[in-house]
């Protein structure tokens, strides 16, 4: 991964991360599950923009309010959560729920940067967990998403001062090294 | 400007990219009558030719013979990108960019782009052949720009397309993990190119929450009249 995700997954309070990843998937039994280990991350997502309304963003080098970008981006990842639910509970699966969250966002530039880090992270963890679809809609389904995210990725890397797309491949993680990345955002049910 | 009026903006806009920019705008653009269905054969699979953009591909006969096929197909693409940047960049140079008000940083990063695209050709070209297939050549295009500004209408138009197309062929990857996941690390590139570049034309980088789906048949459609030798 690249140095934003180190630097985004190091220092954050909170215990050992895998500690607190109790309500994400690590094996996927059939496409369902797949699906929910999707809709954990982008119920994290959908949650995380709601907070672009409490911080001045600016305008990108592009001339854009940033704010405004940033909340179509919620949007996309809003409608990645219905539609995910909608699936899984089409297919006779249990969609999971949103948790509580913590994103240990102090200012715009924190929030910037942590988009950023689950913006990349959401395309590594579609990219790794695409090989376990087996059914051929919901994978092309899957790879319509995780082209959103790119883009969002490329946009946010800009914003913050990173090239849009740092390597000529994307780096696929695995559920354990999603984990390692999100699951620290991520307040255990007490 | 409130919420609304940018949502009327943003529809504004995508509806404008999506006329402007959209795979018919590039077959008027690119202004070349002779996209012959030979070219087809540089493909190499026939039977996309008999799919329909309505079909639902996972109920018709697939397009590809084998997964040599699949890459050779995101080949055949990735060596169109390749040429058009290469040829292009050094053609219009780094002036007829910042003739169009953009930093010279600009002309850096459309190097990067294509710098992938020709990793994307070596690395497909790999996969062709430990399957032992044929990897399909580069082949002679005319994209029919002629400046900066047509080159990087016609820049959103091949990214576009490419995200799509990779989409599009994924799933006839399944069963095949590796390749998959390889052509999944190249799409989701493909789309950050695509995101950077709408941002140059002034286009919205995520026009949709879900990036739109080409079938083999659509995209040749698109890509075999750039194809003119």
């Amino acid at each position: 991964m690249n140095a934003i995700h180190e630097q985004r997954t190091l220092g954050r309070a909170g215990g050992p991360a895998h500690q607190r990843m109790m309500a994400i998937q690590t094996t996927f039994a059939d496409d369902v599950e797949v699906l929910n280990y999707a809709l954990t991350l982008e119920h994290l997502e959908a949650a995380f923009y709601q907070l672009a309304g409490d911080y001045e963003l600016g305008t990108d080098p592009y001339g854009n309010n940033i704010n405004e970008y940033v909340t179509v981006v919620g949007e996309h990842e809003t409608a990645h959560v219905d539609t995910l639910t909608a699936v899984i509970t089409e297919l006779g699966g249990e969609p999971v729920a949103a948790s509580e969250y913590d994103f240990g966002v102090t200012d715009a530039a924190s929030f910037l940067g942590t988009a950023a880090v689950l913006e990349n992270v959401g395309v590594s963890a579609y990219d790794g967990a695409g090989q376990f679809i087996q059914n051929a809609d919901l994978l092309t389904a899957a790879g319509s998403i995780v082209a959103v995210e790119a883009r969002h990725a490329a946009y946010l890397n800009a914003v913050t001062g990173e090239s849009p797309f740092p390597a000529a491949f994307e780096t696929p993680l695995t559920p354990d090294e999603v984990l390692e990345a999100a699951g620290p955002f991520i307040v255990p049910a007490s | 400007m409130s919420h609304a009026k940018f949502e009327s903006m943003l529809q504004k806009a995508i509806d404008t990219r999506m006329n402007e920019i959209s795979r018919r705008g590039l077959l008027r653009n690119a202004a070349i009558a002779g996209g012959s269905m030979a070219a087809l054969g540089t493909v190499g699979f026939a039977a996309a030719q008999d799919a329909t953009p309505a079909d639902d591909a996972a109920t018709e006969e697939a397009p590809f013979a084998d997964g040599a096929e699949v890459a050779n197909y995101a080949l055949t693409l990735e060596h169109l990108e390749t040429a058009f940047y290469r040829d292009g960049l050094a053609e219009l140079g780094v002036d007829g960019f910042t003739a169009l008000g953009f930093q010279p940083g600009v002309f850096d990063r459309l190097s990067e782009i294509g710098a992938h695209e020709a990793e994307h050709v070596v690395a497909l070209t790999g996969v062709v052949e430990s399957l032992g297939g044929e990897p399909v050549a580069e082949a002679v295009y005319d994209f029919g720009y002629t400046d900066a500004a047509g080159f990087l209408q016609v820049a959103q138009a091949l990214e576009d397309t490419g995200v799509s197309a990779y989409q599009g062929a994924a799933q006839y990857l399944i069963g095949a993990p590796e390749i998959l996941t390889a052509a999944l690390t190249i799409h989701g590139v493909e789309a950050r190119h695509a995101a950077y570049i709408a941002l140059l034309n002034g286009a919205v980088p995520f026009p949709e929450a879900v990036n739109p789906t080409l079938t083999p048949a659509e995209v040749l459609e698109i890509a075999t009249p750039l194809i003119v030798g």
